[in-house]
């Protein structure tokens, strides 16, 4: 037998959540700035052909942009999806899962920004 | 965790009919489906539907319920005290939102069928009655009284006028649960997320200028469950009774955290 106190207080706070709150509302900002520019940009460049995409991303600004890009919606997706799990799994494959968030974002990010390197070099 | 279905045993069956009495004008019939359980019977819960004749009692929902117990059916059960909207006991769902009954005008209903049901996402006790232990126990969680470490003063604390305004709003609260048990993130996650009523609470001593323990305060909130399960989702705002804004109130929470970070 549980108390109700001791059912609604469990096992304290987490002292985290606040970066969360920052991180997932900075980078909605900065895709919203970030977005457009780069489809503005990519898309100009497709209409130059082959070379004139390569070009544009081997440059420090097409480069930098899409690197940003990337990062901003990698990081933003997987806050995303990490409050729906936090949302309807619970137990051990809440866990699991946000274990597994994590790693596909980062797999997700890693796989992006070699690409990335690969075409610019 | 998300639980989308009932178990079998707690499916809601058709139950009982209690025709209008003999003589009553059709025009002033109405008919009311409230939810029934007995724990004891051991019977799965029920909706019993009764036609009753509206000139027969007052115009809010409470006369409705009181009526049916009183001259219709006497083994309904649900809660209930001071009939005005202050103590915050016959917190229902009615016509599909929550509401307290005594403050709830039957008039405002268009529905053909007037639905009436316990809060939801609560475990029954009886009929209309929740079980609202642990939703008191998250009041209680949030320590809701004045803390402070300097030395009380000879008289009282003091207060200016524009910081005493800063708590209307947010002191008015009666703690019927209506907010807390209208909210989805409280259903997928009531044991964990702390629901609207305690967070507003959390904020009236947050935002106190007399309260000394801001920064424990902020400190026990700042959680993925206690506080940030809060998606604005405006439920609560929506069914509170005393028109009161928790969610506005959770806001503000979070803007503190964010503030205290620098």
């Amino acid at each position: 037998m549980r108390t109700s106190y001791k059912n609604v207080t469990g096992l304290g706070s987490a002292h985290k959540g606040v970066s969360h709150y920052i991180k997932q509302r900075v980078t909605a900002v900065a895709l919203l700035i970030l977005v457009p520019l780069f489809l503005f940009q990519f898309l100009a460049s497709i209409t130059t052909g082959y070379e004139g995409v390569m070009a544009w991303l081997g440059s420090p600004f097409g480069l930098g942009l899409s690197f940003l890009v990337i990062s901003a919606m990698v990081v933003h997706m997987r806050l995303g999806v990490q409050t729906a799990i936090e949302d309807y799994f619970g137990g051990s494959l809440r866990t699991l899962a946000l274990w597994l968030n994590g790693f596909f974002a980062l797999v997700l990010w890693l796989i992006a920004i070699y690409a990335l390197i690969k075409i610019s070099f | 965790m998300a639980q989308l279905t009932l178990p079998k045993n707690s499916t809601v069956q058709k139950g009982k009919h209690w025709p209008a009495p003999v003589g009553a004008d059709p025009k002033n019939v109405r008919q009311f489906r409230v939810y029934r359980y007995d724990p004891d019977s051991g019977e799965n819960p029920r909706w019993d539907t009764y036609d009753l004749d509206t000139t027969q009692f007052g115009p809010m929902m409470l006369h409705v319920i009181i009526y049916i117990k009183d001259h219709v059916d006497a083994t309904l059960t649900f809660r209930r005290s001071c009939r005005e909207g202050v103590c915050g006991s016959c917190a229902m769902n009615i016509d599909g939102r929550n509401t307290i009954a005594c403050t709830k005008p039957l008039a405002d209903i268009k529905a053909k069928v007037v639905s009436i049901s316990p809060l939801p996402h609560q475990k029954v006790v009886k009929d209309l009655v929740p079980d609202l232990n642990d939703f008191y126990a998250q009041h209680a969680a949030m320590q809701p009284y004045l803390k402070t470490t300097t030395a009380a003063p000879d008289k009282e604390w003091k207060q200016s006028i524009k910081d005493r305004e800063k708590l209307d709003g947010l002191y008015e609260c009666i703690l019927c649960a209506s907010c807390s048990t209208a909210c989805p993130s409280y259903w997928w996650n009531g044991d964990k997320y702390l629901g609207p009523a305690a967070l507003l609470q959390a904020y009236r001593w947050l935002v106190d200028s007399r309260d000394e323990a801001t920064g424990d305060r902020l400190d026990a909130l700042e959680d993925p469950f206690r506080l940030y399960r809060c998606h604005t989702i405006m439920n609560c705002t929506q069914v509170c009774p005393k028109g009161l804004n928790p969610a506005k109130a959770i806001g503000a929470i979070k803007q503190m955290l964010v503030e205290r970070e620098g």
